[in-house]
């Protein structure tokens, strides 16, 4: 029964009472459930190589590392510097690979084409390839997350 | 209003709800054990849902399976609170479905016409503890490896047809990976389908036959207080739920299980390999019988005696015709030698 | 709740009873033992992996929500032994027979 200045019955009152209460308590059994099936991911901030792997790596080639979970592409330049992106196609997620002849990137999976300096110059990629900081130190090749070279 | 009567059109699920509206459930001194049922019905649900979570990252072979449980434990957010609750909570619809199995014995709710209920409640039973065995192998530990070694060669005690279920249940002559991944399908695959099945029927009966009444209550004949299982009895149910899941969750954030070192197929039998407690009181029975009665092995006797006990038990309904005779008191004053017996046996085993 | 309350105690001192045999000093003890052993030595090798919240920050988020959990269960009974107050009440009024007539 429900009076007309009421908004509503003690009836829904309680309901809603309860109903909202054990939907709090379940909602908060969701986000730990949540927690566990999103797991981080954590990129790495960088990742050291030993220099010998690559010092003699001919110019306007790529060599391949880790880079966490995915593909790094390591390129010699043709004047000797080294740059480093993630080899991950930035339209699907594809690995791509590099033509030395034609100094492009290129990605098999719907034909995309990206530079030497990684641009995007064809086909669907929407970016360009990400770059990564390299730098020599000592015996070691460092490759950071740009952003975070040391002083 | 308008989204129900969308699918009334369709489905017709009124049938079921007005079902539950109008079934009926007594109240009487022993109604509490009814709770029971939906109690494992609780725990198997919360199985089920953590048991999907664990399958995201548990790896079953011989290499990662322990690894990929220190993994859980470790690295994946809240995984050892999942791992935790899995276990425990197998460990509560086991204890359940032996309270709800000596309940159903000692009222004796199994005579006619309810003998196929307790038969499939037989099924359900074994399912849970085969539920439990597999289970307990696929961290493959040092010690639920050297555990199911020894419950893979129990079978073999059965003369002639015995070392074929060790063989079966093994996957080859000895316990390897190979019984690693048997393991893992027969816990996330095989019996899951077999307890649905038998779930399904049990269920069924009970619903069809409806809540029976202790043999007392029934011989008076008079009117027994009732309520609607909906909402009445549901609301009764949902308290007993939540005691039973704060209960559970407090066990096992405070309570967490460990994981050894891997399994090593070489190594010898670790100190203090046990089954899970609710496998003590026959583990405790096989250790006790000498190693030989006449011309068997003191093993085969106890098994076939454990084999002999599970038939009858499984035809109780069928032994126990005459409830209110002679017979039906030894078979009550029986379900309690039962518990004393498991007790002592499992205090026994411990020490 | 009353019919709840002998029965449902014994059958909570069984719960008890299995989770104490589980529970038992041979387990806790050889706990304690490897940890201590395992202590020095780094997380990846571990001699027995014991689990729990990593620090201060997730021990007090636990505690939260053991406490959220129980105080929840706590005011939902609250809540529910009024339902059930009210439907029982109902259903003897035959409230929902004369609904039908």
């Amino acid at each position: 029964m429900k009076f007309k200045h009421s908004l509503f019955t003690r009836r829904q009152f309680l309901n809603g009472l309860l109903g909202g209460w054990l939907g709090a308590l379940l909602a908060s059994l969701v986000y730990p459930i949540v927690k566990f099936v999103f797991p981080p991911y954590h990129e790495p901030e960088e990742i050291i190589l030993p220099f010998s792997d690559y010092k003699d790596m001919p110019g306007n080639s790529v060599k391949n590392f880790p880079w966490g979970s995915k593909l790094g592409l390591l390129k010699k330049n043709d004047d000797g510097t080294y740059t480093a992106f993630v080899g991950v196609c930035t339209h699907l997620d594809c690995n791509v690979i590099y033509l030395p002849e034609q100094r492009k990137f290129f990605c098999a999976c719907h034909d995309g084409w990206y530079d030497e300096t990684g641009v995007n110059i064809g086909g669907p990629p929407p970016k360009p390839l990400r770059k990564l900081s390299v730098s020599i130190e000592g015996e070691n090749l460092a490759v950071r997350r740009p952003g975070l070279e040391k002083e | 209003m308008g989204i129900s009567t969308w699918f009334e059109e369709r489905a017709g699920f009124s049938g079921v709800t007005k079902f539950m509206t109008q079934k009926k459930v007594p109240l009487h001194k022993h109604s509490v054990w009814y709770y029971t049922g939906s109690a494992i019905l609780l725990f198997f649900t919360i199985q089920v849902i953590t048991g999907f979570l664990l399958v995201f990252y548990y790896k079953p072979t011989l290499e990662k399976a322990n690894e990929s449980v220190a993994h859980i434990m470790t690295e994946v957010p809240l995984g050892w609170i999942i791992r935790s609750v899995h276990s425990w909570a197998a460990s509560f619809m086991i204890a359940l479905v032996f309270i709800h199995m000596l309940s159903i014995w000692i009222t004796k709710s199994y005579r006619r016409p309810r003998e196929l209920t307790w038969m499939s409640g037989v099924g359900l039973l074994l399912i849970s503890l085969f539920f439990g065995f597999t289970g307990y192998l696929l961290p493959w530990d040092a010690l639920s490896f050297s555990a199911t070694k020894v419950g893979t060669d129990i079978p073999h005690a059965v003369p002639v047809v015995g070392i074929w279920v060790t063989k079966l249940l093994r996957g080859g002559e000895d316990v390897t990976g190979d019984t690693l991944t048997r393991f893992f399908g027969i816990h996330v695959c095989i019996l899951p389908i077999f307890l649905f099945i038998l779930l399904a029927v049990h269920v069924y009966l009970v619903q069809k036959q409806g809540m029976s009444l202790p043999l007392e209550l029934e011989k008076k004949n008079q009117e027994v207080k009732e309520i609607p299982f909906w909402p009445n009895f549901i609301y009764r149910e949902m308290i007993v739920w939540l005691l039973l899941v704060a209960i559970l969750f407090t066990v096992a954030i405070f309570f967490p299980p460990s994981l050894d070192q891997p399994a090593d197929l070489m190594a010898p039998a670790p100190e203090g390999i046990k089954p899970e407690w609710y496998f003590l009181f026959l583990f405790q029975m096989l250790k006790i019988f000498p190693s030989k009665i006449l011309f068997l092995s003191g093993e085969t006797v106890a098994v076939l005696l454990i084999i002999l006990a599970g038939v009858l038990f499984f035809f109780l309904p069928l032994i126990d015709n005459k409830p209110e005779g002679n017979r039906g008191k030894v078979i009550t004053a029986a379900a309690f030698i039962f518990i004393a017996f498991a007790v002592i046996m499992t205090i026994w085993s411990l020490l | 709740m009353r019919l709840i309350k002998f029965p449902g105690l014994s059958a909570v001192g069984i719960l008890v009873f299995f989770f104490l045999s589980v529970c038992q000093p041979s387990i806790c003890a050889r706990q304690v033992v490897r940890e201590e052993t395992g202590a020095a030595q780094t997380e990846h090798e571990p001699e027995q992996i014991v689990p729990g919240p990593r620090d201060i920050k997730e021990k007090t988020a636990i505690y939260v929500f053991v406490g959220w959990v129980w105080l929840s269960v706590f005011v939902l009974i609250f809540f529910l032994k009024l339902k059930i107050r009210e439907t029982d009440r109902l259903y003897q009024l035959k409230f929902f027979n004369s609904k039908r007539k």
